[in-house]
C-alpha cells in the first residue's frame, strides 16, 4: 500500500468563487483532509448560481473535501471551527478583504492558536492597497490588471475577454505552489508563516514580458489578436459547421512547405512572396484569406488532422463535445465519470498528476452542504450524538 | 540581517532546468522561491533569446523581454547533451539535483541514454518532470503543438474574444505556464513525501491536459451538466464575454460589470444616478440582460460615459455591484495597488541594465519570494559550477568549449 503525497495534512478551506476551491481540490487530489466551512446564511457564491447542489462548476471545484456546514456568525459555531483549525496544518481563504479579521479567523487570531500554521489569503488586489477590500471576480481581475487591454483583435471595439473566470483557474494553481512550498518549508524549519496573494498580480506574472515592454522600452504593449510577429500563418481559421475553428500556426520554412502540400499545392501557395518568414509575415492579411479560404468548407477535425500528419502544429478550437472526442485525452484518461447523490452520472477532469511513487487519490465528488458535519463533529470533535442535535436544531450547525 | 541573502522557502535545493518556453515559467516559480535553479541551455542558447520584442529593438540573446522575465533568478550553463562529455557532466550534474524538469519531447531523454532509470540509478533521491505537449504515449504524442495550437485545444479559446469574430489568443504563453504550473504543483509534493518515501520519482505533465485543468476546467462539467436525455440538446459555447461580463466606456476609457444578483443590477443603477430607462423591471433579469446586451450597451453609453474609471469603480463599491477599470499596462504598473505592495522590482542585467520587473505575486513573512539575480547570460555561471562545483580544471573547460560541448 502506497502512501500519498499529503498524507496526514489537514486543510481548512474557507473558500468561495473559484480560485480557494480550485486550490484545495488538488491539495485533496494529492491526499489532503480537506474541509470546507460554509453555511446557508453565507455560502460559497458558486453554489448558489443554480439549484441547490446542482451548479457544475461548484461540483468541479469542490470534489475531494468535506463539507462542514458551520454559521461562523455565531460564537459557538467559531469555537468548533477554531478547534478544527487548531488541528489542522494550512488555511486557505478568498473572503472579500477584511471579513476573515471580523469573524476573529484571521492569521494573527489563528496563529495563537496554532503557531506553525500555514495562513494564505488570497484577495483580488491583495492586502496592503487601497482596493484591498474590494469584492473581486476573475473577469475583474483579468482588467484591472491589463491583461485583458491586449487580450483583443486590434480592431475589436472593446476588450470582451472570456465568459471563463480567467485568471482565476490559473490563481488558484499559485495557491497549491504557495501551500506546498511553505508546507515542505515548515517540515524542515518547524515554521510556518502568512502568505498574501494579489490575484490581479498573478495575471501581470503571468504575461510579465509586457511589462518590461513598458517599463524598458517605454511602450505601450498593443493587442496582437492572434497574429505572431515572427510567424505566418498563425491563428484561428473558420470551418464548416456553426462557429467552428482551427488554429494553426507555422513557424519554419520547412513547416510551410509541408504545410502546403498537406494542402495539395494549390497555385497560391507557390507564390514566392510566402516562401519565406519575412514573406509571410508581411502578407499575413493576404495569407489569412487564403488559407481561410481553404478551411472553410472543410471539417476542423480533419484539417488538425491533415496538418498533424504533415507535421504541422494545428488544433481543434475545442469546446466540451470536442474534448469527449479527443483520442488523446481518452487515451490520458483526462475525463472522469462520477455518481453524484442529487445530479446522478456526470463528466468530470480526472486527477491531472501523473506522479509514479505517489499515485494521486482517484476523484471523489463535490460534497453537499454540510454532508461531512456529522462524523468530523464525531471523529474529529469527539462531539456526542445529542450535542450536535442540539447545535443543528439551534443553526450553528447545518447537516445534509 | 540585510547582509544575508534573503532565505526562501526552497532554499537548498537544486534544480536542473532542461527546459525552453514550455517550462520556462515551472522553474521560475520554483526559483522565485529560493531553488538554485541552474538553467541549462544549448551551446546555441535557448530559443526563448530569440523571442520578441527586444530592448530598444535590438534583436540579441540578453535583450528579450520573454527570456529576461522568465528565467530572473536562474543560474545558466551551456551543454550539449548529444555529446559523450556533455552526457557525463549532465550525470555529475545529476547526482547533487533534488529535480530535474525537461521538455524535449517523448523518449528523448531515454534515446540520449539520460533517461529515468539511468539518473535514478546515479541519484535515487532525484525528482524528474517530464513536460511533453501530448503525453509520453497515445495516438497524439507525436503531433507538435504551439502556443496557439494548445491555447485552442484547451477548450477556454472558444469562450475568448469578441462575439462573432475569431476566437481570440490570451496572450503570454497561457497553455505552456499551466502547464508549468501542474509540473510545479507535483514537483514540491514530490520534494514533500521525498524523505519519508525515502526516494524521489517521475512525474508526466502534458501540455494539452494541463492546459485544460490550469485554464478551464469548467468546459466538460459544465456541458455534462446541460446534457438531459429528454430535454433539447445544450447551447453550443460560444464567446459571450460582453454579454455575460459587460464591458462599457466611460470619460477616460473602459469599465467592466460584474452584475450577476437582481441587487447588483440594482446597485448598477444607483451608480449610474437611477435613470428612468434602467429601472424597468425586465432588465433585473441576468438572462434577460444577457440575451439584449446589445441594446442594453445602447441605452448604458449615455449613463456610463458620464463617470471615469475611478468614479465607477469607486461608487460600486459602496453600492454592491463589482466594477473594476479596464487598464492598459502601464495603468496597472502605476497603479496604487500594485505601487502600495511593491509589486515591481528593480532588476539588473549586465547587458539589458536596470528594469522594473513584475514580482512574485504573493507576499510570504517568513521566506519572502524575490527575483535576486537577473537572467543569465548564455554560458554565464559555466566556470563557476563546472569548475567551482565539479571540479573541471581551466584547461578542460577550454577543451570543452573548443570542442563544442559548451
Amino acid at each position: 500500500m502506497s502512501r500519498t503525497a499529503l498524507e496526514g495534512i489537514m486543510v481548512i478551506s474557507l473558500g468561495t468563487g473559484v480560485v480557494v476551491p480550485d486550490a484545495t481540490k488538488m491539495l485533496g487530489e494529492l491526499g489532503a483532509n480537506v474541509i470546507k466551512f460554509e453555511s446557508t446564511d453565507n455560502p460559497d457564491f458558486v453554489r448558489t448560481l443554480g439549484p441547490k447542489n446542482t451548479v457544475a462548476g461548484f461540483n468541479e471545484s469542490n470534489r475531494n473535501k468535506r463539507s462542514f456546514g458551520v454559521n461562523l456568525k455565531s460564537e459557538k459555531g467559531r469555537d468548533l471551527a477554531k478547534r478544527l483549525i487548531k488541528m489542522s496544518d494550512v488555511v486557505v481563504e478568498n473572503f472579500r478583504g477584511g471579513v476573515v479579521k471580523s469573524l476573529g479567523l484571521d492569521y494573527e487570531s489563528v496563529r495563537q492558536l496554532k503557531p506553525d500554521i500555514i495562513y494564505v489569503s488570497s484577495q483580488g488586489f491583495g492586502s496592503g492597497g487601497p482596493h484591498a477590500d474590494y469584492p473581486c471576480y476573475g473577469p475583474m481581475l483579468s482588467a484591472a490588471s491589463g491583461m485583458l487591454s491586449i487580450w483583443k483583435q486590434p480592431d475589436d471595439p472593446y476588450p470582451a475577454g472570456s465568459n471563463s473566470p480567467l485568471p482565476d483557474h490559473m490563481a488558484s494553481k499559485h495557491v497549491a505552489i504557495a501551500v506546498l512550498a511553505a508546507l515542505d518549508y515548515r517540515r524542515r524549519t518547524g515554521k510556518g508563516q502568512f502568505i498574501d496573494m494579489a490575484q490581479t498580480e498573478v495575471a501581470a506574472a503571468l504575461m510579465g514580458e509586457k511589462y518590461l515592454e513598458y517599463t524598458m522600452n517605454k511602450q505601450v504593449p498593443q493587442p496582437l489578436g492572434n497574429r505572431c510577429p515572427y510567424a505566418a500563418p498563425h491563428g484561428c481559421y473558420p470551418c464548416n459547421g456553426q462557429d467552428n475553428w482551427v488554429a494553426i500556426s507555422v513557424f519554419t520554412n520547412e513547416e510551410w512547405r509541408s504545410f502546403s502540400k498537406a494542402i495539395g499545392n494549390p497555385e497560391w501557395a507557390k507564390d514566392p512572396r510566402f516562401a519565406e518568414i519575412p514573406g509571410r509575415v508581411k502578407n499575413v492579411d493576404e495569407l489569412d484569406k487564403l488559407i481561410a479560404e481553404w478551411t472553410a468548407d472543410r471539417d476542423a477535425w480533419d484539417v488538425m488532422e491533415t496538418l498533424q500528419e504533415a507535421r504541422v502544429p494545428a488544433g481543434v478550437v475545442q469546446r466540451a463535445p470536442d474534448t469527449l472526442r479527443d483520442p488523446q485525452l481518452k487515451h490520458l484518461n483526462a475525463i472522469v465519470e462520477l455518481d453524484h447523490p442529487e445530479v446522478g452520472n456526470r463528466l468530470y477532469n480526472n486527477v491531472p498528476f501523473h506522479m509514479s511513487a505517489t499515485p494521486p487519490l482517484s476523484s471523489s465528488t463535490a460534497p453537499l452542504l454540510g454532508q461531512h458535519t456529522n462524523e468530523i463533529c464525531r471523529e474529529l470533535l469527539k462531539m456526542s450524538a445529542e450535542e450536535i442535535e442540539q447545535l443543528i436544531a439551534q443553526g450553528i450547525l447545518e447537516s445534509a | 540581517m540585510a547582509a544575508k541573502e534573503q532565505e526562501g522557502a526552497l532554499t537548498g535545493y537544486r534544480i536542473l532546468d532542461l527546459t525552453d518556453s514550455k517550462g520556462a515559467y515551472c522553474t521560475k516559480l520554483l526559483a522565485d522561491m529560493g531553488a538554485d535553479v541552474i538553467k541549462i541551455e544549448p551551446p546555441c542558447g535557448d530559443q526563448g533569446r530569440r523571442i520578441p520584442p527586444f530592448l530598444n529593438g535590438e534583436p540579441h540573446p540578453d535583450k528579450s523581454f520573454y527570456f529576461l522575465y522568465r528565467n530572473a533568478n536562474k543560474r545558466g550553463v551551456t551543454l550539449n547533451m548529444e555529446s559523450d562529455e556533455g552526457k557525463d557532466i549532465l550525470r555529475k550534474l545529476a547526482k547533487s539535483a533534488d529535480v530535474l524538469v525537461e521538455n524535449f519531447g517523448p523518449g528523448c531523454m531515454d534515446s540520449l541514454g539520460l533517461g529515468y532509470d539511468v539518473l535514478v540509478g546515479i541519484n535515487p533521491k532525484l525528482i524528474i518532470a517530464s513536460i511533453t505537449e501530448f503525453g509520453p504515449d497515445g495516438p497524439w504524442r507525436d503531433y507538435r503543438g504551439s502556443n496557439i495550437v494548445d491555447f485552442a485545444l484547451s477548450g477556454v479559446m472558444i469562450t475568448s474574444g469578441y462575439t462573432g469574430k475569431a476566437p481570440t489568443l490570451l496572450p503570454g504563453t497561457p497553455a505552456y505556464d499551466a502547464a508549468s504550473e501542474i509540473a510545479d504543483i507535483e514537483i514540491l509534493a514530490a520534494i514533500y513525501c521525498r524523505d519519508a518515501l525515502g526516494k524521489g520519482q517521475k512525474i508526466e505533465v502534458s501540455v494539452h491536459e494541463a492546459a485544460r485543468t490550469g485554464l478551464y476546467p469548467w468546459s466538460v462539467p459544465i456541458y455534462s451538466y446541460a446534457l438531459n436525455p429528454d430535454g433539447p440538446p445544450p447551447a453550443i459555447e460560444s464567446r459571450l464575454g460582453a454579454q455575460i461580463f459587460p464591458v462599457y466606456p466611460c470619460k477616460d476609457g473602459f469599465v467592466r460589470v460584474i452584475a450577476i444578483t437582481p441587487r447588483n443590477w440594482q446597485a448598477l443603477v444607483r451608480v449610474l444616478g437611477s435613470p428612468e430607462v434602467l429601472m424597468l423591471p425586465e432588465w433585473e433579469n441576468f438572462i434577460y440582460r444577457v440575451g439584449n446586451a446589445e441594446d442594453l450597451y445602447a441605452i448604458m453609453l449615455e449613463f456610463t460615459t458620464k463617470f471615469t474609471q475611478i468614479e465607477l469603480w469607486e461608487a460600486g463599491f459602496r453600492e454592491g455591484v463589482p466594477i473594476a477599470p479596464i487598464y492598459d499596462i502601464p495603468a496597472f504598473t502605476n497603479s496604487a495597488d500594485a505601487t502600495a505592495r511593491k509589486f515591481f522590482v528593480e532588476v539588473e542585467h549586465p547587458v539589458a541594465g536596470k528594469g522594473q520587473y513584475p514580482g512574485p505575486p504573493y507576499k510570504w513573512t517568513e521566506t519572502p519570494p524575490t527575483v535576486q539575480r537577473p537572467a543569465p547570460c548564455l554560458g554565464e555561471h559555466n566556470e563557476e559550477i563546472y569548475c567551482g562545483e565539479l571540479g573541471l580544471t581551466q584547461d578542460i573547460l577550454m577543451a570543452l568549449r573548443y570542442a563544442g560541448v559548451l
